[in-house]
């Protein structure tokens, strides 16, 4: 294969991913409210039904208040493009992408970061109370977790050498004995998974399932939402979720991720990543069954306990030997 | 043979990692039981740990400490433990000297501390679980800063036990375990404190009808 054609097969590839986390994100967001219903002992809907969702509001008329800025409209297409545009850095089931150089793992936790922000600045614009509780809850989630993902993800930057997403998961990917996870990981995971639970609106931080003024977060920003935008905002919430799930599975445990461009690899990377990420998903469903979300002062002793796991990953790879 | 040697010292990392990880827990946790329970867990990777070690030095009398540790700290003592939480009909520690904030960010430096102080010493060591030694000493210093941040005497005996859990593996590292003898004598010490601190509080429990250990400070002779 000559240099432009492998060129041309990573940019295909790069495009199939993104394409694979825009349409595993609803099923990602039906399979954890199915283990949910599940273990309430409820049927639950079916794993597709946010497809269903997501088609339905797609047909509807938006209805946008007169209040509301140029922003109202402009951060729907905001936050979904940011999100898409940091899962496009993402190495989904291929190690290397050619997007390596355009950026890194700062410019994915900044791109996330961009679209919280016209999340926030939505929920503001439409100058209703319950927007602006939500919008004001979130910021303090938002800064709180900043600090913990960025030491957790530098942690295991420093063990690769490197702060570029496809470098770290090649390099542990095609470590020897990749099985064992050095102890400065553990505790960067254990910090990642908090603040992915943290950003993401899940449970102990925030109910996904429920409209009580009192304690939603993400939803009171999406009050004001309805037909394409709330859709694009929800699809965007998913693909969120999907990104940090992927991050997760592929930066603590590569294991199987296709390191070269063979038909084998490709098909044994896509099938493991699938099963990686919908375990995770059963894992935080089973998670938000067994416990009760946090009282909102309670949430920053929490992200303050992923910030000092994050510190201590960072101190552990000084002082263990890798 | 030198692989499988880093290979032994970092799962020996881990596992102490783990303890360390469950240390936390507990300086977050407010609930009395889930205290004990996250006790019993580190208690059980400490018994891990030691069978790990057993098994990779050949020493076979840290085997007989890794039985105890699961017989005495997993089963016993945190039985106890909840009985009298049970009896005392206490779950949550409301009030704390640090609140868990800044308990937890105490506990980073500590854990800091302990890496520095021990930083001269690890690189002269010469056995696979040298790491563990700094691990070991933020154990001790958390379990510690947990007695003297809470109130409740349930939780400052947990800090007591966790405290013992470093020593031990602070011992386990520096030397591959104290001699048999010893540990015998520790741990009915540990299992005999366990007792006394069990009948103390519901002593405290009926004079005061609280376990706060800070009322006994208005006790006069």
């Amino acid at each position: 294969m000559g240099g432009l054609g492998e060129v041309i097969v990573q940019m295909l590839l790069v495009v199939v991913q993104v394409i694979t986390l825009l349409v595993l994100a609803p099923f990602i967001v039906g399979l954890i409210r199915k283990v949910k219903a599940r273990l309430q002992c409820r049927s639950g809907a079916g794993l597709l039904q946010p497809y269903a969702d997501l088609v339905k509001l797609f047909g509807k008329q938006p209805v946008v208040s007169s209040t509301t800025s140029w922003i109202f409209p402009a951060a729907p297409y905001i936050v979904f493009a940011s999100t898409m545009a940091a899962g496009l850095l993402m190495p989904v089931f291929v190690s290397h992408s050619p997007l390596n150089f355009a950026g890194n793992i700062i410019a994915l936790v900044y791109l996330l970061a961009l679209g919280t922000f016209f999340l926030i600045l939505a929920g503001l614009d439409a100058g209703s109370s319950f927007g602006g509780m939500g919008s004001s809850r979130e910021a303090i989630v938002a800064t709180l977790a900043e600090p913990a993902m960025m030491l957790s993800i530098l942690a295991i930057a420093l063990t690769a050498g490197s702060t570029n997403l496809s470098t770290i998961v090649h390099q542990s990917a095609s470590l020897e004995g990749g099985l064992l996870v050095p102890p400065p990981h553990l505790m960067a995971l254990a910090a990642l998974f908090i603040v992915t639970l943290a950003e993401t609106g899940r449970v102990p931080v925030d109910n996904p399932a429920t409209h009580l003024e009192l304690t939603m977060i993400h939803e009171a920003m999406l009050l004001e939402y309805s037909g394409r935008y709330l859709a694009l905002m929800e699809w965007a919430a998913g693909i969120k979720l999907v990104v940090f799930l992927t991050l997760i599975v592929n930066v603590f445990a590569p294991w199987g991720i296709a390191t070269t461009l063979t038909p084998d690899a490709l098909a044994l990377g896509v099938a493991v990543y699938l099963v990686k990420v919908s375990t995770l998903a059963v894992v935080i469903g089973v998670i938000e069954s067994m416990f009760a979300k946090l009282r909102l002062f309670r949430v920053p002793e929490l992200l303050g306990a992923a910030f000092i796991l994050s510190l201590l990953a960072l101190v552990f790879f000084y002082t263990l030997r890798g | 043979m030198p692989l499988s040697t880093h290979l032994g010292s970092q799962l020996v990392d881990l596992c102490s990692v783990l303890l360390l990880l469950c240390c936390f827990a507990i300086v977050a946790q407010r609930r009395l039981s889930a205290c004990v329970d996250l006790f019993a867990l580190q208690s059980l990777f400490l018994a891990a740990t030691a069978a790990l070690v057993a098994f990779l030095t050949g020493h076979t009398h840290i085997y007989l400490a890794a039985v105890l540790t699961i017989v005495i700290k997993v089963v016993i003592l945190p039985r106890i433990l909840k009985r009298v939480i049970e009896r005392l009909n206490v779950s949550r520690e409301l009030v704390m000297n640090v609140n868990v904030p800044a308990g937890l960010l105490i506990c980073g430096g500590l854990v800091i501390v302990a890496f520095f102080i021990t930083q001269p010493i690890i690189p002269l060591g010469y056995l696979l679980t040298r790491d563990s030694l700094a691990i070991a000493l933020a154990i001790i210093m958390i379990g510690f800063f947990t007695m003297i941040a809470r109130m409740k005497a349930v939780t400052q005996m947990v800090g007591f036990l966790v405290m013992e859990n470093g020593v031990f593996l602070g011992a386990t590292a520096a030397a591959y375990g104290m001699p048999l003898i010893v540990e015998l004598g520790v741990f009915f010490d540990v299992l005999v404190a366990g007792l006394i601190v069990g009948i103390y509080t519901h002593r405290l429990q009926d004079a005061f009808d609280s376990i706060d250990t800070s009322t006994l400070t208005v006790l006069k002779e």
